[in-house]
């Protein structure tokens, strides 16, 4: 039932995100910490885009899933690109703990949103 | 074909299910991502001002994770189906020959990395005695390439769980 109140309350754990991510840099004076959201923003393409290159109508071919398979596996890799990347910053100095807990939190969120947009929304969508 | 099985314990369902192959994917992509960044982490840190050594990262360092990340391409790269078409007659020119030989030089390019990162370790860090700090640029770069190694075994084993659903389903 994806209804009104799912889109308000997305939009809202969505908003809280942005800000954990944004205070998380604007706290600190280091804006290195901005790069989760764009981590974020493109994990779920791959699978997006290899979705549409494969051809899932295709059954007797098995080379389409070797497409949607390198999808997933890039999409894996970015997610887990946006918890490593501040843990890597706060590991070399180049940011404080707090601001690296904030923006994974804060990441966390905003894939989440992004996750439970596109499910909600994908059923209505098909057929 | 449960009448042929050689172990007392059955294999559990849930490993020829389509969804344990979809997460099994996911988890490969994870796996390689940790082990990416770990020896990022190790390049990173070298830089940064907690290094207080005069050990750094040189292009050495990097050398075994390039092998590995080659391999895991090689690796994962052959259609496995090819790997036992030689019983079959309507494939000739022995394609499974080829295919087991590039195997071999995939698995050869994973191990080596792996070896090429402890004698890194061993060699750069180990024995010129460096202290825990700035040993963790060596001990980084095998955990990172040991990573590697696992997330391309479990992406083998869950591309050939798909022949096996696919398989059960043709049935």
């Amino acid at each position: 039932m994806a209804g009104l109140k799912t889109i308000i309350a997305l939009s809202f754990v969505l908003a809280i995100g942005f800000l954990l991510v944004i205070l998380s840099s604007a706290l600190f004076k280091n804006y290195l910490t901005l790069l989760v959201v764009a981590t974020y923003v493109i994990a779920p393409l791959p699978n997006w885009i290899c979705g549409r290159a494969a051809n899932p109508d295709d059954f007797m071919e098995s080379s389409g899933s070797g497409v949607i398979d390198f999808g997933r596996f890039l999409t894996g890799f970015f997610v887990v690109m946006g918890i490593a990347l501040p843990t890597l910053l706060w590991h070399a100095a180049a940011i404080q703990g707090g601001a690296a807990a904030m923006s994974i939190v804060g990441g966390l969120l905003i894939y989440g949103t992004i996750i439970s947009f596109t499910l909600f929304f994908q059923e209505e969508q098909e057929f | 074909m449960s009448s042929h099985r050689l172990f007392r314990f059955p294999k559990p369902a849930w490993l020829n299910n389509a969804n344990t192959r979809t997460a099994g994917v996911y988890a490969a992509g994870a796996l390689f991502s940790l082990g990416f960044y770990i020896l990022i982490d190790c390049a990173v840190w070298s830089k940064s001002a907690l290094n207080g050594s005069s050990a750094h990262i040189t292009f050495i360092d990097w050398i075994p994770g390039i092998c590995s990340a080659l391999g895991m391409l090689v690796i994962n790269s052959i259609d496995k189906s090819r790997l036992s078409a030689d019983s079959f007659s309507y494939s000739g020119n022995g394609v499974a020959w080829k295919a087991r030989l590039v195997l071999f030089l995939g698995f050869a390019l994973l191990a080596g990395g792996l070896a090429g990162s402890v004698t890194v370790l061993v060699l750069k860090y180990v024995v010129r005695e460096y202290v825990w700090p700035t040993l963790w640029m060596g001990v980084g770069n095998v955990v990172a390439n040991g990573l590697v190694m696992l997330s391309s075994a479990v992406l083998w084993v869950a591309q050939n769980m798909e022949d096996e659903y696919t398989y059960n389903l043709a049935l």
